[in-house]
């Protein structure tokens, strides 16, 4: 009936229009005044196809922005990236918070009009961690120390025994195996969003395509043309469709960073990525097309610490402190991004960079202390040091390889030799710990410094440097469960900048171009998490 | 002719059979999984997930079940990249692309490389000759890498005639600028092939006598020239032509047009080991079918070929 009503509106609009076609009233943004563009679409380029749109599987930034779209977990973001109500309007937890119970909105509907219930949620959950689905983001369950699923991972309980239940239509209940003060800003993420039970039985795995998939975000799934394009449109049954401006997105997937430049120069695509090496000529020729925000991620060297002469923190220091971290950063990324002495990012929430020695120093203390260093550890110009910096094939690694190496020769006699390696050639020999040092980069899975640190805890998986403190491990554990871990952090960051397992380089900044109409991108999400239900085309 | 039909299908499965079992075993040789990424998976994660597409029994066992797949259900199996996706589905979608953009690089490359080859062949040594030649030269020192940011640069970024990439079902529009990429290297070894040996056909001895005969110029070309001069081209346009149906990862980057050859490319960078083997396959054949068709029409063409 809605649809209908308002459809016979928009023709009687039509009709008006037509016929005084002087004064055609151009819709306003409800908020800010701006005169809105007929065209509400937006085209935006992804480099890479995303390997699923199920919540459950996604693993890959690109096929989580378009899941965000389409679906609308418990809770969700607000354009800053604040917590907002999603399909729960609120949630209540026990004293010792570790159990969380969500209140669900009535009026939230999935695409095909059924309701989204809680049992949405529980059978979404249960899927996500259970062996059947095997979702290479079932660790992401674990980390969210819900009651048994680290259990239902390892197969040694079934998944009906995941503390995730539905104790009514309405109302769902999470229960932890120990408080966790961040719980709610992880039922974000995409692997915690609800999927329509009904259809994903119905389909199996080829739920996802479009014409088999119901979704219960802003957005429904429209077209989805593998290594092409992907667009959804405006979810009509979505709760909050009445402040949803942008009518079609469109994902194109343009590999060749070179091409998408050229299209979006062409006006075909309203965002994508300045081209390497481009960001400063473009920054003065298109200075309202060019963006930069930082985000939650870090470049950095591993040392293996397995063997010498790794296994020296003198080596270790010598070779952090010498790494022409503003040389990189000025000479060869040219995209703003911020000198790394920690290996936390600052932009993440509630952590303050501590003052670690290191960093306090100019280049010229760093140098000097680095050259005595690495005299105490027994090398010189007559025996020098020698090893082998591992990265994956690419220009950008290769010419920071590079400025580091020289470095390191002029500064200590250090004699580098470079060594690069495909993809997943790379992996397989740093997973091995058949390397030296090793490039490595890390971006947060939420916004919170233990998506950092937890990688040197001795019992990480991707602690490749095979750093072992029992000291940070047990600061590590602390800070867990206390409601204010800033200390923790901070003096763990103090730790490994004194034990250097790895050497930080810098954190990324999110360097892209918008086309100045396009307007809502939330520039301050450091997540870089975007909804396009925020966004909006002004006249153009 | 129907002996060597059937003589040359029947060598046509051994072949294949060899193919998909060195490619198997080359591929599974490449280190890293399809499952290897940057954040290691949990090695109960990952067992889960080599359990559910079989890559946890041995190697021989892993070849009979993808090929039985194959021969009693025509199934390529599950693309261990894309989750919803079987590797039938990406050749389904795929393919139609990349045959439809191919097959109008080919007729474009045959149609205009012979006009310029035959061309230049009877203006020998005249400026048309020289034109041609320019054009041919020009045509393989640019390869489709280079040709395609030019024609975007020239046709989409300043005269904005047409779009710059894209798809959207085949549409004319986003037809024409994979289809001059792709095709212009192929024209130009056409040109140069036809050209040569055009030359050859006519200083003949029965060009002679037809020209001594007073026939027309025209249908000597035609009728006498054209067929045995198109001889040493058949045996360059069979792999030609499954070249460029089967795509190119170039036009597929470049272009976005979401075909196969990009698949082939990325699939094998991301090791997924299925639909790497689902393309090798697709191409193999359509190797192996495309040289038997180049033998047949060999005979067709010359009198003097008997199988």
């Amino acid at each position: 009936m809605k649809t209908i009503t308002r459809s016979l509106a928009a023709g009687i609009v039509g009709v008006a229009l037509a016929s005084t076609p002087a004064l055609a009233t151009h819709k306003t943004h409800p908020v800010t005044g701006e005169v809105l563009s007929d065209n509400q679409t937006y085209t935006y380029v992804s480099i890479d196809e995303s390997s699923s749109l199920d919540p459950g599987l996604i693993e890959d930034v690109s096929g989580a922005a378009v899941a965000r779209d389409l679906f609308e977990g418990l809770l969700t973001q607000n354009a800053d990236g604040t917590l907002a109500p999603g399909v729960a309007t609120r949630y209540t937890t026990n004293a010792d918070k570790t159990v969380y119970t969500f209140h669900l909105r009535r009026n939230a509907r999935w695409s095909n009009g059924d309701p989204v219930t809680a049992h949405d949620f529980e059978f979404a959950w249960k899927r996500a961690v259970s062996p059947e689905l095997a979702s290479p983001y079932s660790w992401y369950m674990e980390i969210m120390s819900i009651k048994n699923g680290a259990a239902v991972i390892n197969g040694e309980k079934d998944k009906d025994e995941l503390g995730a239940k539905a104790l009514d239509d309405y109302t769902f209940q999470v229960t932890l195996e120990a408080s966790l003060p961040y719980f709610p800003s992880m039922v974000v993420h995409t692997t915690t969003m609800p999927v329509p039970t009904k259809i994903v039985n119905a389909f199996g795995d080829e739920w996802t395509k479009p014409g088999n998939m119901v979704s219960n975000g802003a957005y429904v799934l429209s077209e989805h043309v593998l290594n092409e394009r992907q667009s959804r449109v405006r979810n009509d049954l979505y709760w909050n469709n009445d402040a949803t401006i942008l009518d079609k997105v469109t994902t194109v997937i343009i590999q060749d960073e070179n091409a998408a430049f050229n299209r979006y120069i062409a006006g075909e695509v309203d965002q994508t990525a300045p081209p390497s090496g481009q960001f400063n000529a473009l920054k003065k020729s298109m200075p309202n097309d060019v963006h930069t925000n930082p985000r939650l991620c870090t470049y950095y060297y591993n040392f293996n610490m397995d063997a010498a002469p790794f296994d020296d923190k003198r080596v270790r220091q010598a070779l952090s402190y010498t790494i022409p971290r503003d040389i990189i950063i000025d000479n060869i990324l040219q995209g703003g991004q911020i000198p790394a002495y920690t290996f936390t990012p600052g932009a993440t929430a509630n952590f303050t960079v501590p003052e670690v020695a290191f960093g306090m120093m100019t280049q010229a203390e760093r140098d000097a202390a680095a050259v005595k260093l690495l005299a105490e550890a027994g090398y010189s110009k007559s025996n020098p040091l020698k090893a082998t910096i591992l990265y994956n094939t690419s220009e950008g690694h290769k010419n920071i390889a590079i400025a580091t190496s020289q470095m390191w020769k002029q500064k200590l006699g250090v004699e580098i030799t470079l060594e690069n390696q495909e993809w997943k050639t790379f992996l397989a020999t740093k997973g091995a710990g058949d390397f030296e040092i090793a490039r490595a980069g890390w971006c947060g899975d939420y916004n919170e410094a233990s998506t950092f640190l937890d990688l040197v805890n001795s019992e990480s998986g991707y602690n490749d440097s095979n750093y072992n403190n029992p000291v940070v491990d047990k600061l590590l554990a602390e800070a867990k469960t206390m409601s204010d871990p800033n200390g923790n952090y901070t003096q763990i960051e103090k730790i490994i900048a004194d034990d250097m397992p790895i050497a930080p380089i810098y954190h990324y900044t999110g360097n892209m171009l918008l086309k100045p109409y396009v307007k809502g991108y939330p520039f301050n999400n450091v997540e870089g998490n975007w909804y396009s239900r925020n966004m909006y085309i002004t006249a153009h | 002719m129907l002996n060597f039909i059937i003589r040359r299908l029947g060598l046509a499965i051994p072949s294949l059979l060899i193919l998909i079992i060195i490619s198997f075993v080359l591929m599974h040789s490449a280190p890293g999984g399809p499952f290897t990424s940057e954040k290691p998976l949990p090695p109960i994660v990952l067992a889960n997930i080599e359990a559910k597409y079989g890559l946890d029994k041995p190697l021989p066992i892993q070849i009979a079940n993808y090929v039985w797949g194959i021969v009693t259900d025509f199934d390529f199996g599950p693309s261990f990249r894309y989750k919803d996706r079987t590797v039938n589905d990406i050749i389904e979608v795929g393919f139609p692309v990349t045959i439809k953009y191919g097959f109008w690089s080919f007729l474009f490359a045959v149609t205009v490389g012979v006009f310029l080859g035959v061309v230049a062949a009877l203006r020998h040594n005249t400026w048309a000759d020289y034109t041609a030649v320019g054009i041919a030269i020009g045509g393989s020192v640019l390869p489709n890498f280079v040709m395609a940011p030019l024609l975007v640069l020239l046709f989409t970024v300043k005269l904005g005639w047409l779009p710059g990439g894209g798809w959207e079902g085949g549409q004319i529009q986003f037809l024409i600028l994979p289809v001059i990429a792709l095709s212009t290297s192929y024209l130009a070894g056409i040109a140069r092939i036809t050209r040569s040996s055009m030359l050859e056909v006519l200083h003949s001895n029965f060009i002679r006598t037809a020209k001594a005969k007073g026939l027309p110029s025209s249908y000597i070309i035609w009728r006498h020239a054209l067929k045995p001069a198109m001889l040493p081209m058949l045996s360059y346009l069979g792999p030609a032509f499954v070249g460029m149906v089967t795509g190119s990862m170039i036009i597929d980057q470049y272009f976005s047009t979401g075909g196969i050859g990009l698949h082939f490319v990325n699939g094998a960078l991301n090791r997924d080991y299925s639909t790497i083997m689902g393309i090798t396959i697709l191409v193999g054949t359509l190797t192996i079918v495309f040289n038997m068709l180049v033998d047949i029409m060999y005979a067709w063409i010359d009198p003097k070929i008997r199988y």
